[in-house]
């Protein structure tokens, strides 16, 4: 403490525990945090279209499957501050079905559910899964209309 | 290489020390500054729930705590030690380092 570096090494490294004191604190304000909140999903009009692929060649290629039968076919990042309440009416698909077959026609059990993580400053990530589901079926047939 | 003797006099007069109470006086003076930042950061930011607001305020605290207790200000230059009076230079001048001891431990 006698010179100035002494005296701004102290400064610094006292800076830091209280940095460290702090960072605690937000993580206890926001471990027992109920994050769980209901969610509506309705669809309107399910289509099931029948379209070649062309991204891949025309060689034949591997296709790798894991029985995991779950996909994710909208998402959103919300930031602190921003409105969290969503409320979309004649959204659209963001990420397509995709079955590299013909599973998806007359495929009557797709279940439609939202789930979320809250990314924290500091502590656990909470995986939390809205309650409330909605059950869709694809159509027996095939749309013949390209643009619709 | 000591450069203290090229400097002019005047730079030399500026004194950069701080007394023992002044040491004491500067670091309850930072740590008192940087907790009540610490507190009202943190109230703030779990008013407004941003953790950058604390880290803000915080950082606010450590730069003024830093201007204010890294200088010798003249605050903490107030308590001097009282020095008795330099006694007489001996007029025989000896050598200044103390005369090498034989060690105690023979060979064997």
């Amino acid at each position: 403490m006698n010179t100035a570096l002494a005296r701004l090494n102290t400064i610094f490294a006292f800076t830091l525990s209280v940095m460290a004191g702090l960072t605690f604190l937000c993580f206890l304000s926001t471990f027992f945090n109920e994050h769980k909140a209901d969610v509506s999903i309705n669809t309107a009009k399910v289509i099931v279209k029948n379209v070649p692929d062309y991204s891949a060649g025309r060689e034949k290629n591997d296709l790798g499957f894991i029985k995991l039968n779950q996909v994710v076919v909208w998402d959103k990042i919300i930031r602190r501050g921003e409105n969290s309440i969503l409320d979309y009416r004649k959204a659209n698909t963001k990420y397509y079905f995709w079955d590299f077959g013909n599973g998806l026609r007359g495929n009557k059990n797709v279940t439609l559910s939202l789930s979320w993580n809250v990314i924290p400053n500091a502590g656990t990530l909470p995986k939390i899964m809205g309650t409330g589901q909605h059950k869709i079926e694809f159509p027996a047939e095939y749309s013949p209309n390209r643009f619709q | 290489m000591d450069i203290a003797k090229y400097l002019p006099e005047c730079i030399k007069k500026i004194p950069t020390h701080m007394d023992f109470a002044g040491q004491q006086k500067a670091e309850r003076m930072f740590q008192t500054i940087i907790l009540s930042f610490a507190t009202v950061g943190l109230v703030w930011g779990y008013i407004c729930q941003q953790f950058s607001q604390t880290m803000y305020i915080l950082i606010t605290g450590f730069v003024i705590s830093c201007l204010l207790t890294l200088p010798p200000w003249p605050m903490f230059r107030k308590t001097s030690l009282k020095w008795q009076k330099a006694r007489p230079e001996p007029e025989e001048v000896g050598s200044t380092t103390a005369p090498v001891q034989k060690s105690k431990k023979k060979k064997n």
